[in-house]
């Protein structure tokens, strides 16, 4: 083995082996896990620029380790997983930061932090799967670590929460491995290949092969909340504010998202899913899923619910994007998994910050809150500009592909979706900005806890700050190398080529 | 060459921070520590406007890749916006102070400095992405200076103005799509030479026109702006013909005038602008407050503007004939809102000053003539003569002048109405006058063609 075949394998142990170490640290070893959160987060970090550089310039990184007869366990690095594993890898190390000035003085950190890591070990396997069997595998994974993170608290709301959750992943979780099997029966290969490996199927199978996609998409889906099955993800607003931004920016929804890209392009292959038919109920799908969730966020009293609904709208833009069928489009479905992913982090983050600084939980408590926390409502301003698509920020740009990628496709309605879920984005992020910085506090906050030099701890401002900084530069700097967009575009050449 | 090369570099600098420099300050970490920084913000704007130099400077790394310039019709909206902002600052004490103690006075100065920065770059942007959003960036900022007044009807000309912005920026946006699938160059030039030659030429105009007539707020798509003028502060009314002038800058500069001929729909805005100018007298005469004066002002001059553009349209040769002065027009309507607004509300200053004023004098007057007292009193009856004849005299006089003066204050405050009256008449009279010798003139010279 070389470095080249243990590069990928180094990118999840980064992770795996401190959340085996936090897992036996001693409660009190406070300072021994944060410098190991930290150290991993970092290398992991560096890990991954080293193979950015490497597969732009054409490496072929990939860890092939025997799992089955005929089966093996696959890493691979391609142009499309850098996508994921940059965003997973970035946002982890703010999260984390976040997280541990979030958790400070609470029990059980050693648990939290080791499924943490855990989580994010899942989410890197999710992204560098060279196959269907080990997405699965990880994808599975990333259920089990993450329902310990929402059941934290052990209030009866959070184990509710967790049981709706795991019953909607592991029901989902078993539609994946059946339509696997099923494909692997036909096949005899589950390997992800660009163009996919379906198209020389004998067309007698079309119609088994239409059932194996809704399948797929059903099982995937209820990760990226579709509607309908996006139930369980307002419900798991209870976990901790670092575990909904894991949920909602970095792991989970973005799993079930990346997992839709990988079966249509790796798997059935764009141009073969469209000549199937299946791509265009699937844009319908997600038209429906963004415009619905948009309205029920609309009137939402609690800031979580009414940020998780957002969620359930946003992520199916990334499905829009690929169900739309053209380069441009996929170019706006790819940014958007990164771009979604940094302006919903920070919107997480600043609701986190309202509530552990102030007690405030819903909007109806947020008169004058700009006042008492500016930094952090400046950086909940700017993420929330960012999801309505307001210019420049990354949102606009999103939108901007998908608005190009669907009148390129000639599909016109889609416009009209952008456009509704645009004024729908205004209508319930909009009020929350006029309350927060033009209304007058109503008096004392809920539960107001004094942090000294600034508006809450620097451990909590700084990575919503950041990852606001990151959602204006990802929009004005769109067109600089290696930037999300430059990187779909690259994606999509890859996709798209003659 | 070295020196042409610094110059070009200079140059470049400056273009960038015109619109960079106030975009930085409106940090309020950093304009907190700054002393005159509202000043300094302007000062890159100023040396612009002051070097008669054309520049343009490419940004490949901005958004899709944006360009900034600067050539002469710019440099006079630029003047013209310079001359708004630094007579805000000059004749507003709030403008003045560094160091307001209210929030929504410190709210006011970064949404005043982002305002400025979304207004020079919209003049700078030579294309249609640059031009959006730093227009888009004027609109937010501009609502946020409506609202922070406070007040509940500020509040309500500000719901109504965003609701308008952001339909606006939706139609736009669908304009920025349809222009991207008819050419990848966004720059204004060559965006008007293909769109002449598009099949969604008439969606393209149709978007363009009722996306600026929202943001402009010309008829009748107007509801913000008596609104805002009835309702907001003083600083906010003078700079209230940005947004309005920006507006009418961008149907220019997206708009193919001179180019391409749309009859039917050149037809539709000529006649909408007509309709505009009367609405404007209307409403104008029934207005219950004087500084409502400045919105249906615009209203009626937009008016007038959409019957330039409709017949531009109509006809390009009209267009090619009168169309230089545009930019002419759009600045002077800028500044010529603004003289309206202060000359209103320093004829109201003037109105409620002598009442004021008045009583501040009898207050001093009673406080001299009680403490004068004491003093005459105390001389008396220690034997000197503090006040000796020829001062009681002036004294006396002075209190029948006074007296004449308060009496002639009140008769004044008895006719200021009919005289507000008399000068909105007359101000109504003579933009309507103008009105009609251009439409004559305009009418004379399409004959002549």
């Amino acid at each position: 083995m070389n470095w080249d075949t243990w590069l990928p394998l180094l990118i999840v142990l980064s992770s795996l082996l401190v959340a085996l170490v936090i897992f036996v640290l001693p409660e009190d070893r406070s300072k021994t896990r944060t410098t190991l959160n930290l150290g991993g987060a970092a290398l992991k970090i560096v890990l991954v620029g080293i193979m950015v550089w490497g597969v732009f310039n054409g490496h072929h990184y990939e860890t092939r380790l025997p799992l089955l007869p005929g089966l093996d366990l696959v890493l691979r690095a391609d142009a499309l997983s850098m996508l994921f594993v940059a965003l997973s890898a970035g946002l982890w190390m703010l999260t984390t930061v976040y997280a541990v000035g979030y958790l400070e003085d609470s029990p059980h950190r050693s648990r939290f932090f080791g499924f943490f890591s855990l989580c994010v070990t899942a989410t890197v396997g999710v992204a560098l799967a060279g196959n269907l069997i080990t997405f699965l595998l990880f994808y599975e994974l990333l259920t089990l670590a993450t329902y310990p993170l929402i059941v934290h608290r052990g209030t009866e709301a959070a184990r509710k929460a967790g049981r709706t959750y795991l019953i909607y992943t592991l029901a989902g979780g078993a539609l994946l491995l059946l339509a696997t099997i099923w494909l692997y029966t036909l096949t005899g290969t589950l390997e992800f290949t660009a163009r996919g490996f379906l198209s020389t199927l004998d067309s007698s199978h079309h119609p088994v092969l239409v059932i194996i996609f809704v399948l797929l998409i059903t099982g995937l889906g209820v990760k990226a909340a579709i509607f309908p099955l996006h139930g369980w993800l307002p419900q798991a607003m209870v976990a901790p504010a670092p575990v909904s931004a894991l949920l909602h920016a970095v792991a989970v929804v973005k799993a079930g998202a990346f997992g839709i890209i990988r079966v249509v392009y790796d798997v059935f292959g764009i141009e073969f899913s469209a000549s199937l038919g299946v791509t265009l109920p699937l844009a319908i799908v997600a038209a429906v899923t963004i415009i619905y969730a948009s309205m029920r966020a609309l009137f939402q009293d609690d800031l979580k619910r009414r940020l998780a609904f957002s969620t359930v709208s946003q992520v199916s833009y990334i499905i829009l994007g690929i169900a739309i069928v053209g380069p441009m489009a996929t170019i706006g479905g790819m940014v958007h998994l990164v771009h979604q992913g940094v302006m919903k982090i920070t919107l997480f983050f600043c609701a986190g910050n309202l509530a552990e600084t102030l007690g405030i939980h819903k909007i109806s408590e947020m008169n004058g809150v700009g006042r008492r926390m500016p930094w952090t409502m400046a950086a909940f301003t700017i993420g929330a500009f960012g999801m309505i698509g307001a210019p420049p920020l990354a949102g606009f740009i999103s939108k901007w592909y998908l608005g190009l990628g669907a009148l390129e496709a000639g599909q016109d309605w889609v416009i009209f979706v952008l456009a509704g879920s645009s004024l729908l984005n205004a209508g319930y992020f909009l009020p929350i900005l006029y309350v927060s910085w033009f209304k007058e506090p109503a008096g004392s906050w809920p539960a107001e806890r004094c942090f000294g030099r600034y508006e809450t701890a620097l451990a909590l401002l700084a990575p919503p700050v950041i990852t606001a900084i990151l959602a204006l530069t990802l929009g004005l700097l769109a067109s600089a190398p290696f930037s999300p967009l430059e990187w779909a575009r690259f994606i999509t050449t890859l996709e798209y080529a003659p | 060459m070295n020196d042409v090369l610094l110059l070009d570099f200079l140059m470049t600098l400056l273009l960038l921070f015109v619109p960079g420099l106030p975009l930085l300050l409106a940090f309020p970490a950093l304009h907190s520590r700054l002393p005159w920084f509202r000043y300094l913000a302007l000062l890159p704007a100023v040396i612009a406007v002051a070097i008669p130099e054309a520049h343009s400077v490419e940004l490949p790394w901005l958004l899709f890749g944006s360009e900034l310039g600067i050539e002469n019709s710019s440099r006079l909206l630029l003047a013209m916006s310079v001359f708004l902002w630094f007579w805000v600052m000059v004749l507003l004490p709030a403008a003045r102070d560094r160091s307001e103690g209210r929030p929504e006075d410190k709210y006011s100065t970064v949404f005043f400095l982002l305002a400025m920065t979304g207004n020079f770059g919209a003049i700078l942007a030579m294309d249609l992405v640059a031009f959006f959003v730093f227009s888009t960036l004027l609109g937010y900022s501009f609502y946020g200076l409506l609202v922070s007044g406070r007040k509940n009807k500020a509040r309500r000309a500000g719901r109504v103005y965003l609701v308008l912005l952001i339909l606006a920026d939706l139609l736009l946006f669908e304009v920025l799509l349809i222009t991207v699938l008819t050419t990848e160059n966004l720059e204004f030039a060559a965006v008007h030479q293909s769109m002449a030659q598009s099949d969604s030429l008439t969606l393209y105009l149709a978007l363009v026109v009722f996306a600026f007539a929202a943001r402009a707020g010309i008829w009748p798509l107007h509801f913000w702006l008596p609104l805002a003028y009835r309702s907001t502060r003083p600083a906010v009314a003078l700079l209230l013909g940005i947004p309005v002038v920006i507006g009418l800058l961008g149907i220019v500069r997206w708009l193919p005038l001179g180019e391409i001929s749309s009859p039917e729909l050149g037809l539709i805005i000529f006649g909408s602008g007509l309709v505009a100018m009367l609405f404007a007298i209307f409403a104008g005469l029934k207005m219950a407050q004087l500084k409502m004066l400045p919105a249906y002002a615009a209203i009626l001059v937009t008016g007038l503007f959409f019957t330039a553009v409709g017949a531009g349209l109509a006809d390009p040769v009209i267009w090619s004939h009168y169309g230089r002065f545009a930019y002419v027009f759009i600045a002077s309507l800028g500044s010529g809102l603004a003289v309206l607004v202060f000359a209103i509300s320093w004829l109201q200053v003037r109105r409620d000053y002598p009442a004021r004023s008045a009583g501040y004098a009898d207050d001093s007057n009673q406080w001299v003539e009680r403490w004068s007292g004491l003093v005459v009193v105390w001389a008396g009856n220690t034997g000197f003569d503090t006040l000796p004849r020829w001062r009681v005299w002036w004294l006396a006089k002075m209190r029948h002048l006074w007296l004449l003066i308060r009496i002639w204050q009140r008769q004044m405050g008895v006719y200021e109405r009919s005289l507000q009256r008399w000068g909105l008449a007359i101000t109504l009279f003579l933009l309507l006058a103008i009105t009609i010798t251009f439409v004559m003139a305009s009418a004379g010279l399409s004959s002549s063609i």
